[in-house]
């Protein structure tokens, strides 16, 4: 469709953003952006205003993943674009589709280090899916639907628009191209159906490893269906929290570092190991030539390149899971199997007794899970309170629980959970934070304020970069270096000057009622829950060690 | 170390080599030498590339090959070889 009407080069942007149905950015101006922010002046798209890139980076990524499109954000050039590179790095090792616009310094002044000019189309290349720097305002139609399909596309990602400023001034003939659609570039072979199919008929202890890759592909009904019919236990990763039915009697938990034991031995004890969506991540294998060490793999994917990155497998099935779970979805004689594993999670089921008067913060999460409403979404920082989080904490979708995953950001939990909030405004958001973490961008409560987002913050607090203190006690003799942080602010103050209303529990006894509170209250609100410093996540796999060799609370 | 020769095609944009080089360091591939046409305003960039590695060349290729502007990604096993060092 082509109109008369001359459009700048930022409206035609805005034209495009809704033409792909982004009816919510969230940004930064500054200098080299302010063309685009002018035009935004004019557009029925919702800007959200961050107080720092990095901020509306993550609110971009918490965005997507709580809703399943793609999340947008805007920064200017120089120091606002290099202020989004966390946000990409973690949306590239999760998988998440985000396009970042970002202004860039007049194309003739590009190279010749002008004021805030930095290349960030060069920084782009390590951090990013894919990348484009507009130096002609007649390409930038189609590379900015270019940016949207690629984001989608197979594995999905974060892509980075560089537009310099004249290219955001200059006119253009108001063109909105077709919506073109990108077939996967790499074309796959037809799954190898035969050799799987095989594999899982000889199996006498398959265990099915459920990735992130699952909700990504929009596979949980099938992934559902597939666990029912083959009858196969199951395990997640981290990200893979949630697509499991969590009724489902054969679900061992999550695996890995902080994984439960039951989901741990199992893998180890297993003869297939059926990888769906799912990595091989250093922190799910230990040590990775111990990593289920008589296990035969099958792997399925829709990227090429993780099939034998770091495990050998024995079949591939690579490409969509809705269309290839189903094709693989055949009844197993694992009876016997089955009663171990069930018998494994009756036998090393969480144990919330915990002596003392101090809050427990495994008890605390998973009470918080089960007042939680129906939809709630939780977020989380990253240490001690997210392994927690993960573990007492019960998701029925992945979109339900947005955790920082392989890039292990701290950071992440406020600012996702406003782009939770927006993207699913009456859906209750928690975000589970670290007295450590919540300091890295707390700037946003600003952000919360501003919209009055209702978001809740638990904020666990133990005064210590916990999981690092951890780690320095149990392997590092003890000699806690940088971990204290007893001379954290009044987070109650704090929060109330941003007009969030707050209360501090210390004790078990004060748990219930501030939960039903903070639950109940209809704007935002920060549970501070202090807990020991001393508190450690159990079971801990050491580094470079195999997963049944773990250690356990004495 | 094997040594081993890519033939590359791919859609001749100006930050292609670039890609190549940064995915090729960081996935642990030492460049040995290299022969590139690109900007040659045909579309079609083709870039030889020597390199060398304990890891298997399939990691590599992978991984180009999921740069969006790749086209083709040939190990030229004539070329290949493994020394014994
Ligand atoms: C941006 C960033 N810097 C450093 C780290 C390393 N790190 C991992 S956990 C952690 C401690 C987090 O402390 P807190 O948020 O209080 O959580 P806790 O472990 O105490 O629950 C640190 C410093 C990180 N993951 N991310
Ligand atoms: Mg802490």
């Amino acid at each position: 469709m082509t109109t008369e009407k001359k459009l700048t080069g930022a409206s035609l942007l805005f034209n495009v953003l809704e033409q792909h149905g982004v009816a919510h950015v969230f940004g930064y101006p500054g200098g080299a952006i302010m063309p685009i922010y002018d035009a935004l002046y004019d557009s029925d798209v919702e800007h959200f205003l961050c107080r720092h890139e990095q901020g509306a980076a993550f609110s971009a990524v918490g965005y997507a993943r709580a809703s399943g499109k793609v999340g947008v954000c805007f920064a200017t050039s120089g120091p606002g674009a290099t202020n989004l590179i966390t946000g990409l790095a973690d949306a590239l090792a999760d998988s998440i589709p985000v396009v970042a616009i970002t202004g860039q310094v007049a194309t003739a002044a590009m190279g010749s280090d002008a004021f805030q000019e930095i290349d960030i189309f060069g920084l782009s290349l390590a951090c990013t899916k894919h990348s484009f720097q507009v130096t002609d305002i007649n390409d930038l139609a189609s590379v900015l639907h270019q940016a949207f399909a690629i984001a989608l596309e197979g594995r999905q990602g974060p892509v980075l628009v560089d537009i310099p400023k004249d290219i955001q001034i200059t006119e253009v003939n108001g063109c909105l191209d077709e919506l073109v659609n990108l077939q996967n570039k790499v074309k796959l072979p037809p799954a190898n159906v035969g050799s799987a199919i095989a594999l899982l008929n000889q199996a006498k202890q398959p265990i099915l490893y459920v990735g992130g890759g699952v909700g990504m592909a929009n596979a949980i009904d099938e992934l559902r269906d597939f666990a029912k019919i083959t009858g196969l236990p199951s395990v997640s990763t981290l990200k893979g929290l949630g697509a499991i039915d969590p009724e489902d009697k054969y679900y061992l938990g999550m695996l890995g570092m902080h994984g439960t034991k039951a989901a741990n031995i199992a893998v180890q004890e297993c003869d297939l190991l059926i990888a769906v969506g799912a990595r091989f991540d250093d922190r799910v294998t230990g040590k990775l030539n111990e990593f289920a060490p008589n296990a035969k793999v099958i792997h399925f994917d829709i990227d090429t390149a993780e099939i034998n990155k770091r495990r050998i497998v024995d079949a591939s099935i690579l490409g969509d899971l809705k269309v290839n779970l189903p094709a693989l979805a055949i009844p197993l004689a694992i009876e016997a199997w089955k009663k171990v594993c069930l018998q494994m999670n009756e036998d090393f089921a969480w144990d919330y007794n915990h002596p003392g008067e101090s809050i427990f913060a495994p008890a605390v999460l998973k009470e918080i899970s089960d007042k939680m409403p129906e939809n709630s979404c939780v977020t989380t920082d990253v240490g001690q309170h997210q392994m927690w989080a993960a573990q007492h904490m019960v998701f029925d979708d992945p979109s339900n629980f947005l955790t920082s995953a392989g890039m292990g950001t701290m950071g992440f939990g406020i600012p996702a959970a406003v782009g939770a909030q927006v993207s699913r405004p009456t859906d209750c958001i928690i975000a589970v934070s670290g007295d450590g973490s919540f300091m890295m961008n707390v700037q946003e409560l600003s952000t919360i304020k501003r919209f009055q987002l209702p978001v809740k913050i638990v904020l666990i607090d133990n005064a210590k970069l916990g999981m690092v203190r951890q780690w320095q006690d149990l392997f590092f003799n003890g000699r806690l270096s940088e971990t204290d942080l007893a001379d954290n602010p009044d987070f109650i103050m704090l929060a109330n000057a941003f007009d969030i209303k707050a209360q501090m529990i210390t004790k078990k006894s004060e748990v219930s009622a501030a939960i039903e509170e903070m639950l109940e209250h209809d704007g935002p609100y920060l549970l501070q829950v202090k807990i020991d410093a001393q508190e450690n996540v159990w079971p801990l796999v050491p580094p470079n060690t195999a997963n049944d060799k773990m250690m356990e609370s004495t | 170390m094997n040594n081993y020769q890519l033939m590359i095609t791919a859609d001749d944009k100006q930050v292609v080599l670039e890609r190549i080089l940064q995915v090729t360091r960081y996935r642990g591939f030492l460049i040995s030498g290299m022969n590139a046409k690109v900007n040659t305003g045909t579309n079609v960039g083709t870039i030889e590339l020597m390199v060398r590695s304990e890891r298997p060349i399939e990691l590599l290729v992978d991984q180009i090959n999921k740069l969006i502007d790749i086209k083709e990604v040939k190990v030229d096993n004539s070329a290949s070889q493994q020394c014994i060092a």
